[in-house]
């Protein structure tokens, strides 16, 4: 059975072109969501892993090595299987740093350029084979079905095959396929999709391929199970096969391919699009492999039992030709054509990706191109197309000499190299670029001159003619050479990593990539201050424009403002830049760029710990802490709780003056939120916090008390303490912690205290003076009164009442002094009834004492029944207060008035102004103690909430009414209400 | 300290089982599809595992 040429070039064409258009529709948004999302789609994308060789390659495979070849699947169905695990640190590190391919990966964590190309490199030359592998597998099977028809050849003048030719136009549609859809920088979900697409594809063709073996030329697995029996030596291959040394070897060179294969490490960590995929993909990945190894061993059998005349590589698709079934025979040869195209188009992204950003970016000073980005797309186009002509020529240069597995394991024992590398990102901190670099050095130089060279030389044999010693090489030893290059290569990578020593910069990308490791981030310090400062380093490298889309995106990203100084908010902000960077222009030449231009100076104090950085990570990683971990995790959230809720001002401060620690009182003391200062440097703090804060932990001193500062025109004094926190590293403080008091209240009421206690030993003097003029006045006013007796001159007598009333006046205000004087207060029950228009006038007159005030007229129209039980003095003291308030507020000349209301069990006093009024949210606050709206030195802002205890004390209210004259829109009316009885009386009053 | 127990449990159980489990597999008399079986099994106690996993963490 064979096909027309003009029959398979149309297959072939209509299937490149549904991918096409899966591709298209998917990139258009006419695929709904919830199928390109699926995680079914990501999963068969992973599906990739399974190319062309998985398709045919495999089948020759179980037939050298029996159950051994599992071990193709298993390996990597184990890597899945433990993905949690295995994957997941690798895809939250790709994710968080952008890292876009295995050399980033590896630049990124061990910090060295030469790391970055020496992998490209010898990635290049790993994958050359598996490229020439997808190709050789597509022209073989053109061949076979068209074997017959000896189709003509249009170009054979120039000296090309049938098959060089169908190859190259192969490799030529799918350029542009992948130039198309995958060369630009956002997700290429078409591409995804259109992975799934083939993914699907070959798993069917290669299921029903099998089914097909078994139910078309066994008759089901009874019918197989007698063929076994009747051919013993079938079964027994499987097993004695299997048990020779080499399929441990295959386990252990497929177990890498998942992370060192550069399109399966592009698909399973970079394109990762669900973050909870990794559970998913644990088990449902394996089951794709399952579902792709189940048919391998029956199509084995039936090539057997049909005696195909085709090398078991090609049972697959030998099978339904033997068979006679068109369809069946279009469907393998599309599934294997679908297998070689997603692994091509794949590995060509990923490829060029690494050759951009580590051979070409480095060494080719592009960056000062205008438009960056267009420019990137361009050269990542001509990189496809490159590397689908240097595979198209390896494939030329072998000539289809050897078989797809010789290829594969080629390409699989060259990426193997990278497992030690790959391994030590997550788990092995200590391992450095020296290391990497002579481990990769020794492992890819044997697989060089073990694999690679012979199979393009033909040699099988290295002789070593000073030694005397022949080395036998070539695909016949892959066992050897794999065992020897990934052991040595390991060996050398541990040797040379222990014996030299890490840079800082390797240290810090290796704390970075250890998630586990309770680490100490080291906190470099930048000297750069803003976003804008930002922009303007980086418009020397990137261009203007794209320097500032770049900041901008990078604030986007991590939700910060335009105006952020803080440096651990700009620690952040350079390594998003660095990261968003990489994704556009890889690692090596992002870190180039920002080490360049926006470097960290390295702290001049060693134990800077990045607590802030610490915190982030762990609060990130809390889920997934257990045991210990976790406890330990509780404790420190306790005890940072402990210190947020703390009822006192407290912050800490790292030995760089960064603020490590704001808690929720220093937020209600100082008005700055936690989330604002944390991470930023003391200088930034606002006045006067920063000079208050900076001078103490500066000082020598431990405490220093009732600091004065100045917070919305008003004084206030501050206490403060600090203690130094010792570091873990020798005995050198590696912060403080600084505690805020504040002393306001405490030392307005002392200086109030002083006050007062002036004033009453003023008032004892008055009252001790008031006395001793007391006793000349009656002297005097004894005189006068003999001196009416002794006269009658008229004039005389007039003087003589003169001097009368004048005395009668200083005694009144004598009186009022000591009476107002006499200090102590009274319970209740020894409360008097008393009139309280004549505690108003007492009040009043004491007013019109102060000489310098007399411009307000008091006008007293409290009715003379509103007389209620209370303590004398102490209500003088409330008029006193009330009207001297009244009269501050009051316009010159104008009138205070006081009325009263009385009712059946309360009188009502109301004291009105003619003043500006109070406004309301003054009311509020007015009564509070130390509220004063006059001048410093005028009020102590204690006289109304004095009114108030006082009112308090007589069972009364106090309210404010303002404005008291609603026409006028002016004035103030404080209304005092004070009950008729006293409590107890009312109650005895109920009860009789 | 990541789910790290889980692994050492697995590990010390499929080297106490893997003599008993290999032979099993082995037996030239057995069907040629007990390999695939054992995946099988893999592959449930991995999707209960990470179903229960999801429930946790919800």
């Amino acid at each position: 059975m064979s096909f027309e040429l003009g029959q398979i070039a149309l297959i072939c064409i209509l299937y490149l072109l549904v991918m096409f258009g899966v591709a298209f529709s998917t990139d258009k948004g006419w695929i709904p969501d919830a199928v390109v999302r699926h995680p079914a789609t990501y999963i068969l994308s992973l599906g990739v892993f399974a190319s062309a060789w998985s398709f045919y390659g495999v089948i020759e495979l179980a037939n050298q090595h029996g159950y051994g070849a599992l071990a193709y699947y298993l390996g990597t169905g184990a890597l899945f299987l433990f993905a949690p695990v295995a994957l997941a640190p690798l895809v939250e590190l790709a994710r968080r740093y952008q890292i876009s391919s295995l050399a980033d990966l590896l630049v990124f964590r061990y910090h060295s350029q030469a790391a970055g190309s020496l992998v490209t490199l010898l990635m290049f030359l790993a994958l050359l084979p598996l490229l020439a592998l997808q190709i050789q597998a597509v022209a073989d099977t053109l061949h076979i079905l068209t074997l017959s028809s000896k189709p003509a050849l249009p170009l054979s003048d120039i000296g090309f095959t049938f098959k060089e030719v169908m190859a190259l136009l192969y490799c030529a549609v799918l350029a542009i396929f992948t130039i198309l859809f995958g060369s630009n920088r956002e997700k290429h979900r078409g591409l995804i999709t259109a992975m799934a697409f083939e993914s699907l594809v070959k798993l069917c063709a290669f299921c029903a391929i099998g089914l097909l073996a078994l139910y078309g030329v066994f008759d089901g697995l009874d019918g197989l199970d007698l063929w076994l029996a009747q051919n013993p030596e079938r079964l027994e291959q499987l097993y004695s096969a299997s048990e020779d040394r080499s399929s441990h070897t295959l386990l252990l060179v497929f177990i890498a391919t998942a992370v060192a294969m550069p399109h399966i490490f592009h698909m399973s960590v970079v394109e990762n699009p669900i973050s909870d995929s990794t559970h998913t993909v644990s088990w449902a990945f394996p089951l794709f492999l399952l579902l792709m190894a189940l048919p391998l061993f029956p199509i084995l059998w039936a090539g057997f039992e049909l005696n195909i005349a085709l090398p078991a590589q090609y049972f697959t698709l030998g099978i339904p030709m033997a068979l006679n079934s068109p369809t069946l025979t279009t469907l393998a040869f599309l599934g294997g054509l679908s297998a070689a195209t997603g692994a091509l188009v794949a590995t060509a992204l990923a490829m060029s990706t690494m050759l951009l950003n580590h051979w070409l970016l480095p060494f080719a000073g592009l960056r000062l191109k205008p438009d960056l980005y267009s420019h990137l797309v361009l050269l990542r186009r001509i990189l496809i197309i490159l590397i689908f002509a240097a595979g198209y020529s390896f494939y030329q240069l072998l000539g289809g000499k050897y078989g797809l597995t010789n290829l594969a394991l080629m390409a699989f024992i060259g990426t193997l190299q990278f497992l030690p590398g790959i391994f030590a990102v997550a788990y092995w901190p200590q391992a450095n670029r020296r290391g990497l670099i002579a481990g990769l050095n020794v492992g890819g130089a044997i697989w060089a001159m073990g694999l690679l060279i012979p199979a393009i030389s033909g040699n099988n044999a290295i002789a070593l003619p000073s030694m005397g010693i022949v080395l036998p090489v070539g695909h016949e030893h892959w066992n050897l050479i794999t065992l020897l290059s990934l052991g040595l290569n390991a060996a050398t990578f541990a040797v040379v990593s222990i014996l030299s020593e890490q840079s800082d910069e390797e240290r810090y990308s290796a704390d970075l990539c250890g998630e586990d490791e309770l680490s100490k981030p080291m906190r470099l310090v930048l000297d750069v201050h803003s976003a804008k400062e930002f922009r303007q380093r980086l418009e020397k490298p990137l261009g203007e424009t794209s320097a500032k889309t770049e900041v901008n995106r990078a604030l986007r990203d991590l939700n910060l403002n335009n105006n952020e100084r803080r440096p651990y908010a700009l620690r952040r902000l350079r390594d998003q830049i660095e990261a968003n960077l990489s994704g556009l222009m890889g690692i090596a030449i992002a870190s180039e760029i920002i080490d360049q231009y926006i470097p960290f100076k390295l702290p001049e104090a060693s134990g800077t710990t990045d607590i802030n950085l610490i915190e982030n990570r762990l609060a990130q990683y809390r889920n997934h802490l257990t045991g210990m971990a976790a406890e330990l995790n509780n404790l420190r959230l306790y005890h940072r709780k402990t210190l947020e809720e703390l009822p006192m001002a407290a912050c800490s401060l790292g030995q760089d003056l960064e603020v490590l620690m704001w808690n929720r009182a220093m937020y209600q003391l100082t008005g700055i939120l936690s989330d604002e200062v944390t991470g930023s440097h003391l200088g930034s703090l606002p006045q006067p916090w920063q000079s208050l804060i900076g001078e103490f932990s500066h000082g020598d001193q431990a405490h220093s008390h009732n600091q004065e500062i100045t917070l919305n025109e008003r004084s206030h004094w501050i206490s403060l303490h600090k203690a130094n926190i010792e570091g873990s590293a020798a005995r050198i403080a590696s912060g403080q912690v600084i505690l805020l008091e504040d002393v306001t209240e405490t030392q307005l009421l002392q200086r109030e205290l002083l006050h007062s206690e002036r004033l009453a030993s003023v008032g004892r003097l008055a009252a001790g003076v008031a006395h001793e003029i007391g006793n000349p006045i009656t002297g005097i006013a004894c005189l006068v009164q003999n001196l009416k007796y002794e006269t009658d001159n008229p004039e005389i007598l007039d003087t003589a009442a003169q001097i009368l009333s004048q005395t009668e006046r200083v005694s009144r205000i004598v009186h009022s002094l000591v009476s107002f004087s006499h200090s102590g207060q009274q319970r209740p029950e020894e409360f008097q009834m008393l009139e309280l228009a004549t505690c108003a006038n007492e009040a009043i007159h004491l007013l019109s004492l102060q000489l310098d005030k007399d411009n307000v007229i008091f006008s007293n129209q409290i009715a003379t029944n509103a007389i209620v039980p209370g303590d004398t003095q102490r209500l003088i003291q409330v008029f006193i207060n009330l009207l001297s308030n009244a009269r501050d507020a009051s316009p010159s000349g104008s009138t205070v008035h006081l009325t009263s209301d009385v009712g059946e069990n309360t009188v009502t006093v109301s004291v009105i102004d003619e003043g500006p009024g109070i406004s309301e949210e003054l009311q509020e606050r007015i009564l509070e103690p130390f509220f004063t709206t006059k001048d410093p030195g005028e009020g102590t802002g204690l006289g109304l909430s004095m009114v108030y205890s006082i009112i308090e004390d007589h069972n009364g209210q106090l309210s404010i009414e303002s404005p008291a004259d609603k026409t006028r829109q002016c004035g103030a009316k404080f209304d005092i209400i004070l009950p008729r009885q006293l409590a107890t009386d009312r109650e005895r009053g109920t009860t009789t | 300290m990541n789910n790290q127990r889980s692994i050492i449990i697995l590990l010390v159980l499929a080297y106490v089982f893997s003599p008993t489990l290999l032979s099993w597999i082995l037996n030239p008399y057995g069907s040629w599809y007990r390999p695939y079986l054992i995946w099988a099994i893999v592959i449930v106690l991995a999707y209960l595992i990470s179903g229960r996993r999801k429930k946790h963490e919800l």
